[in-house]
């Protein structure tokens, strides 16, 4: 499988006032073309920011951001903008990734305009993919305020898609929606893919939906991955003592499993990444934590044939 | 169906309406000025000081030198009227560029920005729009500009303020994903949404405006050539004691117009913000 998307020790690092926060702090992994990763972690770990860095929407620090092969980390002018036409993004937020101003026809064209498409051409191909995520051709007319979150989200996907995109980064696509709408929103991502062979980055902080969807998975902790291999994997022998504590927490729907279930409550917050700690990131809450842990960083190291786990002791 | 909304908003503030019908019979009195007082204004016609209603050809009266008062009033609402509007567009194209800019990029450009608007705000406005006529001298043109350049400080403050929430909402971050540039950025996305606290202001920067050129005007630094209505407060000014009304009659006017129109930018306020309009 050639890799589609490849990171190399991206470091996204920003200077507030209050320091330099290292958001993403040597993040190394690939995807492959026609595969689904799933980026997973606790709310303020990098994972958006991992996202935003490989849609180049927060520059790079250090690091290779390669797509197809080409290093994209620090391209710029029109070497970039014909890049971002292989990499496009669906938002968290369907209120807030559409134009309010715009009608919903304008918003999908967007992406085709700026490509130099023709207006006849630009007209039919959003006819095709309005059709595509099942909304009205006549939706084209209207604001995006006419319309549900979910429906919203369709357009957010039906914009994402409209170049042929390689690979779409899905930052929290459904977790702003009922759960009504997110199975159909997955379900809409699923058929998608299938259809057309586009590969998803799909951060969310939800475990079902995860699980549901993705080929692989990364777990993500304080700006690096601490445990990345195949979703049966990581859902069946979590190595990583961080992965073993974000499986127990997540509920299970059959309340006598959850009863004979054993689990590991993780003490603290997360660590403020102006000041991570040093070695391992998560020897402040480990459960297994020694005393080289707070002076050696773990690297990543081999657990089995499709996985991969950051932790001395495993 | 959004646009008849907004006019139902706006027409729902009493005050607003009001404003909006006085203000369209004085530019429809300025529009037919030509017609009706088809001579010079400033022509002798009568016998001077003619009291308003002393006779029935001048139903305002003549000034102190016998000329229409009536005529020099409709001739010079459109003097003041697009005194008002021009030096509102310049002050609004300033400072929405400024604004936009600034608001955008922050950094450096932010920071040199504000410190040019607190410069310009640090002056006071009347003796920089005197400084500015007296240095350039007294035309029309000279007047719209200096009144521009000393409003246009609160419009880039709002347009700055509007940009800072609007530059990082995830539509914007969707347009700059897809390769639009900053320009195409600015003009097409943020700006449709930026704008309409920036109107408001600009209507009530009209209003300003007026009361600025009327100032000029009655202090004599006016152009000659134009027979605005400050003009006509300032040329009445040494008869106040016996003939008040020449001053008066252009003084109400330029006070009612003032009103109407910041009730227009309130009744805009009201239809352009819907969720604060019933505080």
């Amino acid at each position: 499988m050639t890799a589609l998307l490849t990171l190399n020790n991206v470091h996204v690092h920003f200077n507030t006032a209050a320091g330099l926060v290292r958001a993403v702090n040597g993040v190394s992994l690939d995807l492959g073309a026609g595969e689904t990763l799933g980026l997973v972690g606790e709310s303020g770990c990098g994972k958006s920011t991992l996202g935003k860095a490989i849609m180049r929407l927060v520059p790079v620090s250090t690091g290779e951001i390669r797509v197809e092969g080409t290093d994209i980390a620090q391209l710029q002018g029109s070497a970039l903008t014909a890049m971002r036409r292989k990499v496009q993004m669906i938002f968290q937020d369907p209120y807030g990734s559409l134009n309010p101003r715009s009608t919903v026809g304008r918003s999908v064209a967007q992406p085709l305009v700026l490509a130099g498409w023709k207006p006849e051409a630009v007209a039919e191909r959003v006819d095709t993919l309005l059709g595509w995520v099942g909304l009205p051709t006549d939706a084209k007319q209207r604001y995006p305020h006419e319309f549900s979150g979910g429906q919203r989200q369709r357009i957010g996907i039906a914009r994402a898609l409209a170049l042929n995109p390689r690979l779409i980064v899905c930052d929290e696509p459904v977790s702003a929606l009922d759960v009504s709408v997110r199975a159909q929103v997955i379900n809409l991502l699923e058929d998608l893919k299938a259809e057309f062979g586009v590969s998803y980055l799909f951060i969310s902080h939800d475990l079902s939906v995860v699980e549901h969807i993705a080929d692989r998975v990364a777990v993500m902790y304080l700006g690096t991955i601490v445990e990345i291999g195949s979703r049966d994997r990581i859902w069946r022998q979590p190595q990583h003592p961080y992965t073993k504590a974000l499986l127990a927490a997540a509920p299970i729907a059959d309340p006598k499993l959850a009863r004979t279930r054993t689990r590991t409550v993780l003490q603290g917050e997360l660590p403020s990444p102006l000041e991570p700690p040093a070695g391992c990131p998560f020897h402040s809450r480990c459960p297994i934590a020694q005393a080289r842990c707070k002076t050696e960083r773990p690297v990543l190291r081999a657990t089995g044939d499709s996985a991969q786990a950051a932790c001395h002791f495993i | 169906m959004e646009r008849f909304a907004f006019l139902g908003r706006f027409a729902r503030n009493r005050g607003a309406l009001a404003g909006t019908v006085i203000i369209l019979l004085v530019a429809f009195a300025a529009l037919s000025a030509p017609v009706f007082f088809p001579t010079d204004p400033l022509r002798m016609v009568a016998q001077p000081e003619l009291w308003p209603g002393e006779d029935p050809a001048f139903p305002l009266g003549t000034d102190s030198l016998g000329r229409d008062m009536l005529a020099m009033l409709v001739h010079g609402a459109r003097a003041t009227l697009l005194i008002g509007l021009f030096a509102s567009a310049v002050a609004t194209l300033i400072g929405v560029s400024v604004g936009a800019a600034a608001g955008y990029f922050g950094g450096w450009i932010d920071e040199t920005a504000m410190r040019a608007v607190e410069l310009f705000q640090t002056i006071p406005n009347l003796i920089f729009v005197l400084t500015i006529v007296v240095i350039l001298g007294s035309t029309l043109h000279n007047i719209v500009i200096a009144i521009g350049i000393v409003s246009w400080t609160p419009i880039a403050r709002m347009t700055r303020a509007e940009f800072l929430a609007l530059r990082d909402r995830e539509f914007v971050q969707a347009c700059r994903s897809m390769g639009m540039g900053d320009f195409g950025i600015i003009v097409r996305e943020i700006l449709p949404n930026a704008l309409p606290p920036v109107i408001v202001l600009s209507s009530l920067v009209v209003a300003g405006a007026i009361l600025f050129e009327s100032a000029v005007s009655f202090l004599g630094l006016g152009d000659p050539n134009i027979a605005s209505w400050g003009r006509l407060v300032g040329d009445g000014r040494e008869l106040i004691r016996s003939s008040w009304y020449i001053c008066a009659i252009p003084g109400v006017a330029i006070m009612v117009t003032v009103l109407c129109l910041n009730l227009i930018g309130d009744g805009l306020n009201d239809a352009l913000n819907p969720k604060l309009r019933d505080r």
